[in-house]
């Protein structure tokens, strides 16, 4: 059973098409990383899994229901959570204020404080930063903020827009683990231009190329590290 | 002695009511980012909605206050669905639904002269008597509404600060995708947000209905006055609405002792300008 | 000149020939003041994207203007037309000194809350202005020996009609010149202009005393023919009709805007007339903002355009 499947997925903004004709299923106890070029569409795509924008063709099914054009409120309380890429969040709440809100739908909201507890646990430096303004939150303690409000959701499914941009090795290397750790218990799909974290974090990987899937990585067709560097830059070119 | 001291409780009275007269405003700017033009004509709404109740049906004052409150808001929610709604997400959203708003308030305001007719009604006082503050007296009316503002304020404070539908309000204020991404649903706490600002309104202008005639324009000073304390804040957060309405009712009964009643507007305005030019982001917001 | 503004014109020049009852006049001459207030505010709403809505504040400087300067200062009324043009720039200059600096929603509030201050100044110095009663018994116009208020009104007719027809000349010129380009090109893309070294705060400036001068003239018009001055010009009333005029008629394209004014001046007076009507006109042109901004937001000239296109492409 697959726990999330996009059928023939195109569209873009406006009269710009950014996507065509992408196809995609995500098996229970998988977890799938994208990558590809800049601008090439994967933010595209997981806007329009969780809702924040209408594919002009195909459909999403996510649990074995359909939430194609469904609103993202719908969509976040059937368990889809998506993390958007360098989310800002919100500038004058508090660190513990935003995790607390983010458990907003009624399940979420059943189980939050152990919830709380979780995240503080995986992200200790949250812990340390409970009343500080997210605006003043450093790149990497607001990318762990919006991870942790994700949690906060309640996840079924964990939708990660490139979880690692604009961070230091070390933060990555901290924000692998705490990936890892995540997906012993939620599924991940992660959009990373990391491939070694895509590789630590994810099983199987999809090359998202002009906005279509133009390859795909599992266990048994492993290129090396030099060939999939090959498969970026020559996909540039 | 006595004519600073009456001054100062003069200055608090008209603070309460420009804070109470701004909040409304306030909220729905900050969740909506739309400045509603027709906050006034809701006040004035809410008074004769009251004084329909309450003289006209003769059911007395709480039932008309509950009644103008409970009008206001559902006109409130009516405005955001008719002319807000089909308008988000355009490029130049703010600006169109200041016309409609405009457009909003014409409608109440003419449609009040319709049904109610131009002639001056009042409302009576909350309490009836007078209060003396050592030599200063003011109605037992006004020192209700002084009472009662910062109630209302911290009433409302606790609801967006510590309740969750009241946090998601400011949420979709400062980040709408990733409000709508923690699966709260923004079309319904715009909707929320301004049949609260209404409500507010209606409230407000209840309580105005006992200090002035009620006529069909009884809310257009009130909107400037909102208006000012308004931008004076900063356009932000509650608390920075309130610190200007406490700063232009203190500025204004001390204005009005000093300059005298006629230039006392003009150098509100004048310090408002200051204030613009020098911090456009308002006396309490950030840059 | 295209040949519909050219056959208006032609109309409105030999219309007092036919036209002679004084009332009939007396509607051209006001909706000749409208499409002038409309068609200037115009200039600084759709051109310069400057959302100003101080314009009824200056039409209210030229009609104090003409008031004091005809009664009290015994100025002579035709003077008082140019003269009142004049304040009304000076009045654009000083509102222009902070607005220039501003954005978005704090242009609406700051000029909006002029224009309040403006009437409040009015209504408290009443020993200048007749405060609220206003001014009355303004001297009329008199050209040598020639008495306006002896013709039916029809020398005030050409008065009124050259204040547009130059208005209109003047609005069309600047907004086809250079500076109407820089003006366009700052709205539509702020950095791009600024980096292409058109100043934003000059430009700004310049349209917004650019847009008052007529106005104010039309203001003290206004006053010198009704022989009245009164605050009611800054209420909410005239702000909405003047608005409902653009947006109806179609920002930043000036003759769209004179169109309008025709249209609703004329029409809300013909509701006004009608018995039941006298309010529910001004629900009806708010009504009719509401929609056009909904539904045509280009306004009815956008409308017609469109309409052109589609017949061009036939042919
Ligand atoms: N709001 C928008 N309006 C118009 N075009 C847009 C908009 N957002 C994105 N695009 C365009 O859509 C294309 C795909 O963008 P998208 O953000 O999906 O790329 P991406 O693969 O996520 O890139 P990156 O790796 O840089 O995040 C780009 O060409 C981008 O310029
Ligand atoms: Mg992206």
């Amino acid at each position: 059973m697959s726990i999330l499947r996009i059928e023939g997925i195109g569209g873009g903004y406006g009269s710009v098409t950014v996507l065509r004709d992408i196809t995609l299923t995500l098996e229970t106890g998988e977890n799938l990383g994208l990558f590809g070029p800049n601008g090439h569409g994967k933010t595209t795509l997981l806007r329009m899994t969780s809702g924040l924008m209408r594919p002009s063709s195909g459909t999403i099914q996510f649990d074995g229901r359909d939430i194609t054009g469904a609103s993202p409120s719908k969509i976040v309380t059937s368990g889809l959570v998506h993390t958007q890429q360098g989310n800002t969040l919100f500038g004058d709440m508090g660190v513990a204020e935003t995790l607390e809100m983010a458990a907003f739908t009624k399940r979420a909201r059943a189980g939050a404080t152990a919830r709380l507890e979780k995240v503080y646990a995986l992200f200790p430096r949250l812990a340390e930063r409970r009343k500080q303004k997210t605006r003043t939150l450093s790149g990497g303690e607001r990318q762990m903020l919006s991870i942790g409000s994700a949690l906060m959701c309640a996840p079924r499914l964990l939708v990660l827009d490139e979880p690692t941009l604009g961070l230091s090795p070390r933060l990555k290397e901290e924000l692998t683990e705490a990936l890892i750790e995540i997906s012993n218990s939620v599924p991940l799909m992660v959009v990373e231009q990391d491939v070694e974290l895509l590789l630590a974090v994810t099983d199987r990987q999809v090359l998202v190329e002009h906005g279509e899937i133009v390859r795909e990585i599992t266990a048994t067709n492993t290129p090396d590290h030099a060939e999939i560097v090959a498969m970026y830059f020559g996909a540039q070119a | 002695m006595e004519t600073l001291l009456a001054t100062f409780v003069s200055g608090l009275v008209l603070a309460a009511l420009y804070a109470l007269m701004a909040s409304g405003l306030s909220l729905i700017w900050t969740t909506i980012g739309v400045f509603n033009f027709a906050h006034g004509a809701l006040m004035m709404v809410g008074a004769f909605v009251a004084w329909t109740v309450s003289e006209v049906g003769g059911f007395g004052l709480w039932p008309g206050l509950i009644a103008g409150v409970a009008t206001t808001t559902v006109l409130g929610v009516i405005i955001e669905y008719l002319l807000i709604r089909p308008f988000y997400g355009q490029r130049n959203m703010v600006l169109i639904t200041v016309m409609t708003t405009l457009a909003a308030m014409i409608i109440l305001e003419k449609s009040a002269q319709i049904i109610w007719g131009a002639r001056l009604k009042q409302l009576p006082r909350m309490i009836e008597g007078d209060i003396s503050i050592s030599g200063a007296v003011i109605s037992a009316h006004e020192a209700l509404i002084v009472v009662l503002a910062p109630l209302i304020l911290i009433a409302l404070w606790q609801f967006t600060n510590r309740t969750p539908v009241g946090r998601s309000l400011r949420a979709v204020g400062q980040n709408q995708e990733a409000a709508a991404l923690l699966g709260i649903n923004v079309p319904l706490t715009f909707a929320l947000a301004f049949g609260l600002g209404a409500a507010l309104a209606g409230l407000t202008g209840v309580l105005l209905g006992g200090i002035r005639f009620i006529t069909p324009s009884l809310g257009s000073e009130p909107l400037i006055k909102a208006m000012i304390v308004v931008i004076f804040g900063g356009l932000g957060s509650l608390g920075a609405t309130v610190g200007a309405a406490l700063v232009i009712g203190m500025a204004e009964a001390f204005l009005v002792l000093t300059l005298g009643l006629y230039w006392t507007p003009f150098a509100i305005f004048l310090g408002l300008i200051a204030v613009l030019v020098l911090r456009p982001n308002g006396l309490f917001g950030r840059s | 000149m295209d040949w519909k503004l050219a056959a208006g014109l032609g109309v409105l020049l030999i219309l007092p020939f036919f036209v002679t009852d004084s009332y009939t006049r007396h509607l051209f001459i006001l909706a000749f003041v409208y499409a002038i207030l409309a068609s200037n505010w115009d200039l600084s709403l759709g051109y310069a994207g400057l959302f100003n809505f101080g314009h009824i504040a200056f039409f209210a400087t030229g009609v104090y203007t003409a008031a004091i300067a005809a009664k009290t200062l015994g100025v002579s009324p035709m003077l008082t037309i140019p003269l009142g043009g004049a304040t009304a720039a000076l009045t654009a200059l000083i509102v222009a000194a902070p607005v220039a600096r501003l954005k978005g929603i704090y242009v609406v509030l700051v000029t909006f809350a002029f224009s309040q201050v403006l009437l409040q100044l009015i209504l408290s110095q009443s020993h200048i202005t007749g405060g609220a009663e206003g001014m009355v018994r303004i001297p009329a116009l008199q050209i040598g020996d020639y008495k306006f208020i002896r013709d039916f009104k029809f020398g005030y007719y050409y008065v009124a009609l050259g204040l547009l027809v130059l208005s209109t000349f003047y609005l069309l010129w600047l907004t086809r010149s250079p500076f109407g380009k820089s003006l366009l090109a700052l709205r539509d893309n702020e950095e791009y202009a600024g980096a292409r070294g058109i100043s934003i705060m000059r430009a700004r400036v310049l349209a917004l005393v650019a847009s008052a001068i007529f106005p104010g003239m039309a203001g003290s018009f206004f006053a010198i023919y009704l022989r009245v001055a009164s605050p009611e010009v800054l209420g909410f009333g005239t702000l909405s009709l003047v608005l409902s005029m653009v947006l109806i008629g179609g920002i930043a394209t000036i003759t769209g805007p004179i169109f309008a004014a025709f249209a609703i001046f004329f029409a809300t007076e013909t509701l006004a007339g009608t018995r039941g009507m006298e309010e529910f006109r001004f629900i009806i042109v708010a009504v009719a903002m509401i929609l056009v901004l909904r539904f045509a937001p280009g306004g009815l000239a956008r409308i017609l355009q469109v309409f052109q296109f589609k017949k061009n492409r036939v042919l």
